[in-house]
């Protein structure tokens, strides 16, 4: 089943839990299914799905009574220590904690970019939002990265 | 040009022109902070990419393709109603054949006859009376006789056949020698008479206008006598609509 793999990997990401990945998985594929005669030959299946899933993932949250797309405000914190080298000593253990705090509305434009290699304009289509809002969503995730990621290694 | 982060973030992603990418590039060159940004961000994109893939779970794929299977998009055929569209098209084709017209009126007649008395809606040797009756129920009947040779008309009902149609069966009846005139509601594929042996009852199918007469009789001299004579009136007597 082609690209199951990489959804289940963003869902999983996003989720944290494998029930609620594997159930955002089969909805995006019954959905994809459903909707197979809405897709344009010629056109990236990849991104299809992947929109499918960001769309059934805001379904659920909104049920939940959250929303996606709005985040507390978040305390930006004084400057960070400017030393990457805290990346380079990190292990993917320490990544995979660090990225699970950040957000999910930035977590999601920053596993579209950085995992699934989708260009701006490719995630700013499946998350229906302007590409300005991509970019600066990417950049407070790995801003966010950057500071959980720092912390850890002091 | 001041501290632009996010400008930087788009940087390290290749998502800005080419005009842009320089101006910011420069930046980035003469401003430690930018630089030390744009360095942490190659090389958290590099460490993104080589983390392990979740792995599926087991099952995961069989459970996809159980409820993939189980929920087909509305529209398409299901393999499933294949054989129903079967039946339903060999229904269709067979309710045009004309031998197999001719079994059903032979059983019909057998079915009807097999009762102590012949089961009618509507009893009368007039005609015009039978005529009027099977009209008031929207049904137009050819140019009926009252009398098939020996044979005289008892009265008529509607029988239903295997394919549900209401098909208008007169009576004819003389000395224990029974007659059926049946009047088929659809198309039969046939030329202008069939006539064909069923159920050890002879039925003679014929064309009289737009209608296909069927009589069936368990004796076939008595049966072609009857084709012919209605044959012969419609030549002589052309087709008079019931009012």
């Amino acid at each position: 089943m082609p690209h199951a793999r990489a959804l289940y990997g963003t869902a999983f990401r996003l989720t944290h839990n494998q029930e609620d990945a594997e159930d955002l998985v089969q909805e995006t594929l019954l959905r994809a299914y459903r909707g197979f005669s809405g897709f344009r030959p010629g056109s990236n299946a990849r991104a299809w799905l992947f929109t499918i899933l960001h769309r059934v993932r805001t379904d659920v949250l909104r049920k939940r009574g959250r929303s996606p797309n709005t985040v507390e405000m978040l305390d930006e914190g004084p400057g960070v220590a400017p030393e990457h080298e805290a990346i380079l000593t990190a292990g993917n253990e320490d990544v995979q904690r660090a990225l699970a705090e950040v957000p999910e509305v930035f977590r999601s434009a920053l596993l579209l970019r950085d995992v699934e290699e989708f260009s701006y304009d490719e995630i700013a289509r499946i998350l229906g939002v302007p590409v300005g809002t991509v970019m600066s969503r990417i950049h407070r995730g790995r801003a966010h990265l950057r500071r959980a990621l720092a912390t850890r290694a002091t | 040009m001041s501290c632009r982060p996010e400008r930087v973030t788009a940087l390290v992603d290749g998502a800005l022109g080419a005009s842009e990418a320089a101006a910011v590039q420069s930046h980035v060159d003469r401003c430690p902070g930018c630089r030390s940004q744009a360095a942490f961000e190659q090389a958290l994109r590099r460490s993104l990419r080589a983390l392990p893939q979740p792995e599926l779970p087991l099952g995961l794929e069989a459970r996809l393709r159980a409820r993939l299977h189980e929920r087909r998009p509305p529209g398409r055929l299901s393999w499933a109603l294949l054989p129903i569209a079967a039946v339903l098209l060999l229904g269709f084709w067979g309710r045009a054949c004309a031998p197999l017209v001719a079994w059903e009126l032979s059983r019909d007649h057998d079915a009807c006859y097999a009762r102590t008395a012949p089961p009618l809606r509507v009893r009368s040797g007039d005609a015009q009376v039978v005529t009027a009756w099977f009209a008031r129920s929207g049904t137009r009947l050819p140019e009926i006789p009252g009398r098939l040779g020996a044979a005289a008309l008892l009265g008529a009902r509607y029988c239903y056949m295997p394919d549900v149609s209401a098909t208008p069966h007169l009576f004819y009846d003389s000395a224990a020698r029974p007659l059926s005139l049946f009047v088929v509601p659809h198309h039969v594929r046939m030329g202008e008479t069939f006539r064909t042996g069923s159920r050890g009852n002879t039925v003679e199918l014929v064309r009289l206008g737009e209608h296909i007469v069927g009589v069936v009789g368990r004796n076939g001299d008595d049966v072609a006598a009857a084709a012919r004579r209605l044959r012969e009136r419609a030549v002589v007597e052309p087709h008079r609509p019931v009012e």
